[in-house]
Formats: structure tokens, sequence, C-alpha cells
């Protein structure tokens, strides 16, 4: 079904998750967002719906589905907020074509090309979202690299371990 | 990040057939990016709906302005340009007019000046005249210098007195700086007066400290030379020269002109005067009428001060 060889390999399976998983998933990881902080202080920093977009969007290797995935959950975590409509919209839309890309052109189904890519994906998103804030807000907290080092990391290896448990529920389309 | 020729993109090509294909190929070939844009697009203006900034000002207003403003400022800027440019023109253009009439009016305004200059000029000359003559014992007649002879080394000209104020030929003619020349020629109207500077002029003169009597004769120039002048006399340079009277035209005592160099030559000295009346810018003068034997008698005293 897939070619083998190195992690950077040009895929050639397009896989799909069972819908059910899918939406539970979804609506899990918007609750544990919203929830999950107010138990865990560290959890301010994970991102569940970023690492379910980019799960899907990965294996679906389909750009304009990753977009509005992305587009989608974005707005409801906005919506979730008490701050403006459109940030997190934006940022995971960018990062759903680009993982969905990255899925089209690597084959990322071995754990480092994952880490990395994941790693890189959560750093642009992170960044893409103090840019845009910076850009457009007036008065923005400022930015902490730490923070952005320390959401890479902790989403990093969320995201391991996420995209072990949802690997169990693919299937080839 | 996206390859749209990559033939793991999963979904069908549209089929493009419209009157721009190679537009239309490549929108289909690169449909994500476009759609990703329109989708951050979209959201970036909800965002700018609804964030305010600076004093509560929407930000798609922000934006908008910051957009516009620029183009309206330019405008603004060549409105304003662009009139001012016309504004200038046409301030330019009524000043280029205004300048003209201004020069009109100047150069108007310059001859009536001159004009007034020279009457006034003339009025001084005239009360200076007036005066001489009211001085003078002598019979005589104000006449204006109205023209010269033709002739680069004339020293002759016209006045405006001719036969019928009496005038004759031989009477003298004076300013009241000295005396000018005599009349050669008589017409009814005018007289033509042969001045002192020319060389086929004679008049008896004298010098002033040493009473010695010589002829002074025209150069052809602004110069005389006062011959017959021995070498043992003294004469010095600045020395006035008056008429002595001998030639039975001159009254005496006038003055003639000034010395203004001195050679000791052979027997006689080599005197150059310079004529005291401003020969070549005459204007009015005086001419000595026939002399009664009374008044010859009263021109024995000098009359130049």
């Amino acid at each position: 079904m897939r070619a083998t060889g190195s992690s950077f390999q040009r895929p050639t399976d397009v896989f799909r998750v069972n819908p059910t998983v899918f939406w539970v998933t979804l609506l899990l990881a918007l609750v544990l967002q919203k929830v999950l902080p107010l138990k865990i202080s560290l959890a301010r920093f994970f991102d569940f719906p970023l690492l379910a977009m980019i799960y899907f969007a990965l294996v679906r290797r389909d750009e304009i589905f990753g977009i509005f995935l992305g587009a989608g959950l974005g707005l409801l975590q906005d919506a979730f907020s008490h701050g403006n409509i459109g940030f997190f919209g934006m940022s995971k839309a960018l990062i759903g074509y680009l993982a969905a890309s990255a899925g089209i052109k690597l084959d990322l189904e071995r754990i480092m090309g994952r880490l990395v890519t994941a790693g890189i994906l959560v750093f642009i998103h992170d960044l893409f979202l103090q840019v845009i804030k910076h850009a457009l807000l007036e008065s923005v907290p400022p930015f902490k690299p730490l923070n952005l080092l320390i959401s890479l990391m902790v989403n990093v290896a969320l995201g391991l371990i996420l995209f072990q448990i949802l690997d169990r529920f693919k299937q080839p389309a | 990040m996206f390859e749209p020729d990559s033939p793991e993109l999963g979904h069908p090509r549209a089929i493009w057939t419209g009157k721009t294909p190679r537009v239309q190929a490549i929108l289909s070939r690169h449909r994500p990016f476009f759609v990703l844009l329109a989708v951050l697009l979209g959201q970036l203006l909800l965002l700018s709906f609804q964030i305010t900034r600076e004093r509560n000002v929407s930000l798609i207003r922000v934006w908008a302005v910051a957009v516009f403003d620029p183009i309206e400022r330019s405008l603004h800027k060549v409105v304003q340009a662009t009139s001012t440019a016309w504004r200038t023109y046409g301030g330019l253009w009524e000043a280029q007019q205004e300048n003209q009439q201004l020069r009109l009016e100047l150069v108007a305004d310059r001859a009536q000046i001159r004009q007034l200059s020279e009457q006034a000029a003339e009025a001084r000359s005239l009360r200076a005249l007036l005066d001489f003559k009211n001085r003078l014992p002598l019979k005589t007649t104000a006449a204006e210098v109205i023209a010269t002879s033709p002739g680069e080394a004339s020293s002759a000209v016209f006045i405006d007195k001719g036969s019928t104020s009496g005038l004759v030929t031989d009477l003298p003619v004076l300013t009241p700086e000295g005396i000018v020349g005599k009349i050669i020629a008589v017409f009814p109207y005018t007289a033509q007066v042969l001045l002192i500077t020319d060389p086929s002029s004679g008049v008896g003169c004298m010098l002033e400290r040493s009473r010695a009597q010589g002829v002074l004769k025209g150069t052809g120039q602004n110069l005389c030379q006062l011959h017959y002048i021995l070498n043992d006399e003294t004469v010095s340079v600045g020395e006035t020269v008056l008429t002595s009277g001998l030639d039975q035209i001159y009254p005496k005592g006038f003055p003639v002109g000034t010395v203004v160099q001195v050679k000791e030559d052979n027997t006689y000295k080599s005197i150059v005067v310079k004529p005291v009346a401003t020969l070549d810018r005459l204007e009015s003068t005086l001419v000595v009428l026939k002399p009664t034997s009374r008044e010859q008698q009263a021109l024995s005293f000098p009359l130049h001060r």
C-alpha cells in the first residue's frame, strides 16, 4: 500500500480515519483545551486542536481539507476565547495547509519525521499567531521566546503520543 | 510547500474551458494555495471588523484610512500643486502684464524727470544768464543755441536770434562763464557763431596777472593757443586769460580761459589755454549788442569774479 524507504520519501497512500473517531477527537481536543489548564498549569501550553488538525491533515494529504479543518478548529478556539475571532482560525488554516502539503511531499509514518514536522508546524503556528497579534492588536503581551520553546517541546511530546493513538484508527482511503 | 503538478494531490483537476486558459490553469493548479489565501483574507477581514484601535476606531477603518490616506494625500498634493502652479502662472502673467505697464510708466516718468531736470537746469542756466545780464553794463540779448555747423572740425553754432533781433556780424557772444565766440553770419531769425576754439578765430587777450597781451587762436579742438607772449613774461599754469578789447570785438576784461600748459619757444611762449565756457555743451548765450561809447568806457572794469 505504501512505498517504503526513508522518512522523507514521497508517499503514495492516502488514509482516512473513522468519522466517529475524527469528530470525537476534535470534540475532545476542544474540550480538553478548555478544561485541562484549570487542572494542570502546564496544560496552558497544550494545543490539542492543533495537534489533531496536524494529524488529520498529514494522513489525509488534502490541502483544502487541511485549510478548512484548521480554519474551523481555529475559529471554534477563537469563539471559546475572550479575544477577537480569527487569530487561531488564520494560524490553524495556514498550518492545515502546510501539514497537508508536508503529507503530500513527505512520508511521515516514521516517528522522527513526525516529530520534526510537528515541531516545525507548532513553531510556525505559535510564531504566526504572535506575528498577527502584534501586527493587528494595539496592546499585546510581550513575546516570550521561552514560552515558545516550552510550547514547542510540550506539544511535540504530546503529539507523539496522540499520533500513536490515532494511528490505530486510520485506514487506507 | 505545494507542488501543483504532484500526482498525489488526490483530488480531480478541474478542466477549464474559459477564454483565458493560462490564468485558469494557474488558478486550477494552485487552487489550494488560493483557497488558503481566501480563508486567511476572510478571517483577516473578520478580525479587522472586530478589532478597534486608536480611540476605538475599528481596524478595518484604520486600514481603509491607511490605504486610502496616501492616495488622498497624493491627490490632494497634486491638486494643490496644480492649483498653486495655475495661480503662480496666473500671478506671473499678471505680474508680466503689470511689469510691462510699469515699464512703460517708468519710461514715461523717466522721460518726464529728464525733461524736468533739463528744464530745471535750463532754468538755472537762464537765471545765471539773467544775473549775468543784469550785472553786465552792456546791452545784450539772450539767444539759444539751436544747431551746430556741419563738419567734424567745425567750431561754429547757430543761435535762434538773427537780424530781426538786431544782430549783426562780429558781435561777441558770451556766457556767464566767459566768451564763446563771435557772430560771423546773420540771417533773419538765426545767426552763426564762430567759437573761439575754431582755428580761424582770433581773440585779443591778456594774462590776468602780468597783463601781457597776445592773441588767442583756436586749435580746432577744445583748446586754444595764446600767441605772442614773450618768453620773458612769467606765465603760470592755472592763470586766467582775459579779453583785452584790442580786437574791437570782445569787450575788455571778460574771462576767456585758463592756462593749462606753458612752454618756452622761439621768442614767444607756447601757451595752451582751456576755454572757461563749456563750448561743447552750449545752450544759452548772450549776444552783446553794439556797445555805445559810454558802455565801452564801462567795460574798462573787469567783469569776471
